[in-house]
């Protein structure tokens, strides 16, 4: 296993689908000291799909030099995040038989089983971005270190991200323009999961950061990532309701679902009258509170919803045959919920609700207390993975930035 | 038919049959009717004219939900389909998108008409969302075709029908909400070339209207009773879900606005209800007004709104998206295109399909849940 020293400047970028925002931190004692920080409205960027590469690589850019003029450092090398329906994830499993002579794992036996597991190539057309360590196996029992224990059949297990090779190709582009290099991908829900989940809630968690476009997720137990995924719908679309449903404007909705929006419709919101402007002067409108609860509510449930699908859709491939429930049995610390839309009010209530577990708005763990809104959980979350990642568990044999450059040369 | 009828129903398909089976009673005598399809069950009741569509391609059992079986079947009976429009100066097609013989037959059947010298206004109604991915997309591409070969399309959404009643009430309430709106536009134009109208206009009015294929077309509907029932009447259209594009603001340059009521109906009451529905969709370039007396509608008072973009100069490259006129002096109008009224600020992007449906389409019209009123 290959570990790069960690630098003591890392450098974050949180592409979203509304705002991108970059975190540099100093890093004194495993911790991240903040130097400078830069938010911008992303363009080129609908429903967490890259659409205008030109506009999105400036976009980039710009943070990257608000963060280096605000520091007053160069930036050599950054973290990217990775979210989105792009960046597909599966579990991928390596076995090894341990020899019979003395019944005993060795080191070389964990590195074969390793390898045995990275053997397995993506599906055609996409690339391995990353993978995640799950617990290691021996003879069907979850043990945290094999090597020295007596057993017959050694398991490990990796979740393991890929994306189609040209949108990562892109990715990398986009900032491989400047001249910084792209340190290693982290994906975003694991970045948002950092920032808002202790080590004792990864026993069992399920962190949903609902941003702009997309609503991610992922499933920690056993202090180990079980699984992830992604949903192509995030808070435009709540404010595309609204916006449909009122017959205004997409700045009027996003202020309205601000200011009077819930994810949960109560009887009681029918009976309310609210103003637009409020000064109930010309131009102004009226509208019933309770429209704007029941379309809101409606989308945010069903979002949630189809997050509760997807993961029992992924809990039921990788443990096929088993009844998977979903229960604070096996996810004691229930459901976090953080990115921007986790702001929408009673949106906790709602999933709760809709899962039937318990539910809290994560808020990023920060020293900096400009930072510790659930919108800058993604970004926040980075450097903490950054900083705890690194090294990974676990690397590739090669090195990350040599398949980069080899993938340049396609 | 010894003379042409001024306009012909045509219904195709099995949705398009039905709904104009259904329609047919409550029709003035100018109207004629059509029946087209490939199922021959479709055209076996009622008077109307009937065509079997494909007889060689699906021997009389419907398409299957193939459009290119559809399409196929109706280049087949090009003949018999040119000789039922020689002569009609309008034709209304209504038909519903998503399966077989509707998705595949409606442009080729709205070419044919077309090329013989009819105005073709169609009525297409899409499926609703939990029909699934290949008949939600199987109808976005026939709605896009379709509205390349007829002057006027207007498209009913299934699922806005479904919100239009209460969430109790039979599904066949909702088909007669549908029924309504598209009886009532048809009984407003059959009625303003008939003889007897106050304000009479002849197809031509019509044609010089909807003279640029491929344009959004505007469509509404209202019905006032009682005390005020023109401006009720004019309310209820500019309410009409079927005009009032969710998230877009359809303003038009040139409507076609017809008035009918009962003998109490004053003629300042048909220009309040006009100027009303002007307020709301525009109509500055033309504004061409029917009115006519029908003593059965009692103290009821009925508005149907057709409307459309002025002629471009030259065909927009992408009809679907909305024409824009290019002359400066002219104010850009704004379209309720079948997208925008459904995806909003999405319109325009790819569908996103999550179990069937297309989820940029809001929730709350997916499950037809009922707004509660605007104070």
């Amino acid at each position: 296993m290959t570990s790069k020293p960690l630098p003591s400047l890392i450098a974050v970028i949180d592409v979203g689908t509304h705002k991108t925002a970059s975190l540099l931190g100093q890093i004194i004692d495993g911790k991240a000291r903040m130097l400078s920080f830069s938010e911008r409205r992303t363009d080129g960027v609908v429903k967490g799909t890259v659409t205008d590469l030109e506009k999105l690589t400036q976009c980039v850019h710009e943070v990257v030099n608000d963060i280096e003029r605000g520091s007053g450092r160069a930036v050599e090398q950054i973290y990217l995040s990775l979210s989105g329906p792009a960046a597909e994830g599966e579990r991928v499993k390596g076995f090894v038989a341990v020899p019979a002579h003395d019944g005993k794992v060795t080191a070389k036996d964990v590195t074969e089983a390793i390898q045995s597991a990275k053997r397995l190539e993506p599906p055609a057309g996409r690339t391995t971005i990353l993978y995640m360590r799950q617990p290691t196996m021996l003879d069907n029992r979850p043990v945290s270190n094999p090597v020295g224990m007596a057993g017959k059949r050694l398991e490990v297990n990796f979740w393991r991200v890929t994306m189609e090779e040209g949108n990562m190709r892109m990715r990398v582009g986009m900032v491989n323009g400047m001249s910084i290099k792209v340190r290693d991908f982290i994906l975003a829900s694991h970045a948002a999961a950092c920032a808002t989940a202790s080590d004792a809630d990864k026993q069992g968690v399920l962190v949903i950061d609902m941003g702009a476009g997309t609503t991610d997720w992922i499933l920690y137990y056993k202090e180990h990532i079980l699984c992830a995924g992604s949903i192509p719908v995030g808070g435009e679309h709540l404010t595309n309701d609204l916006s449909v449903a009122l017959r205004i404007s997409r700045e009027t909705a996003e202020d309205l679902k601000l200011r009077f929006g819930s994810a949960m419709h109560r009887e009681n919101d029918v009976n309310q009258t609210i103003w637009k402007d409020g000064d109930k002067g010309v131009g102004d409108q009226q509208f019933n509170r309770g429209t704007i609860t029941q379309v809101l509510s409606l989308r945010y449930q069903e979002t949630i919803e189809f997050v509760r699908k997807d993961v029992l859709r992924r809990l039921e491939a990788i443990f096929p045959g088993h009844a998977v429930k979903l229960d604070q049995n096996m996810i004691p610390s229930g459901v976090i919920l953080t990115g921007g839309s986790a702001s929408l009010a009673d949106a906790a209530e709602a999933v709760q609700v809709v899962m039937g577990l318990s539910a809290r708005v994560g808020i990023p763990n920060f020293e900096n207390e400009s930072l510790r809104k659930p919108e800058y959980a993604g970004v926040v979350g980075l450097m903490t993975a950054a900083i705890t990642d690194a090294p990974p568990p676990v690397r590739r044999p090669r090195g990350f930035l040599a398949q980069l450059k080899e993938i340049f040369r396609l | 038919m010894s003379t042409p009828a001024s306009i012909l129903l045509v219904g195709l398909g099995g949705a398009g049959c039905s709904m104009v089976m259904r329609l047919s009673a409550q029709l003035p005598p100018e109207v004629a009717v059509a029946l087209l399809d490939t199922d021959a069950r479709s055209l076996s009741a009622g008077t109307a004219a009937t065509l079997q569509l494909g007889r060689a391609q699906t021997r009389g059992m419907g398409t299957g939900g193939e459009a290119a079986l559809g399409l196929a079947s109706a280049e087949s009976e090009e003949a018999a389909l040119r000789r039922l429009f020689a002569g009609v100066p309008v034709v209304v097609l209504v038909t519903g998108l998503g399966g077989g013989t509707g998705s595949g037959a409606a442009s080729v059947v709205a070419g044919y008409a077309a090329e013989c010298g009819a105005t073709v206004l169609s009525f297409a109604t899409m499926p609703f969302s939990h029909e699934g991915e290949r008949r939600m997309r199987q109808a976005n591409d026939a709605t896009v075709k379709l509205g390349q070969k007829c002057h006027g399309l207007v498209v009913v959404h299934n699922d806005l029908l479904l919100q239009q009643v209460s969430p109790e009430a039979p599904l066949s309430e909702s088909f007669a909400a549908a029924d309504n709106w598209v009886g009532g536009a048809l009984r407003g134009l059959a009625s303003a070339f008939a003889p007897g109208a106050l304000i009479a206009v002849d197809p031509a009015a019509l044609r010089s209207l909807l003279s640029t294929p491929g344009s959004p077309t505007l469509f509404a509907y209202g019905v006032g009773q009682g005390q005020g029932a023109a401006l009720k009447a004019a309310r209820a259209a500019c309410d009409c879900p079927l005009a009032h594009a969710p998230g877009a603001v359809a303003k038009v340059a040139s409507l076609f606005v017809t008035v009918a009521g009962g003998p109490a109906m004053t003629s300042t009451e048909a220009f309040e209800a006009v100027a009303a529905i002007r307020a709301r969709f525009g109509g500055e370039t033309s504004t061409v007004l029917c009115a006519r007396i029908e003593p059965t509608l009692g103290d009821r008072i009925e508005v149907s709104v057709l409307g459309a973009s002025l002629p471009a100069p030259k065909p927009p490259a992408k009809p679907k998206k909305g024409a824009k006129a290019e002359d400066p002096a002219q104010p850009i109008f704004e379209f309720a295109t079948e997208e925008s009224m459904r995806r909003g600020l999405f319109g325009g992007t790819p569908m996103t399909f999550i179990d069937g449906q297309d989820v940029d389409v809001p929730a709350y019209i997916r499950k037809a849940v009922r707004l509660p009123p605007v104070p």
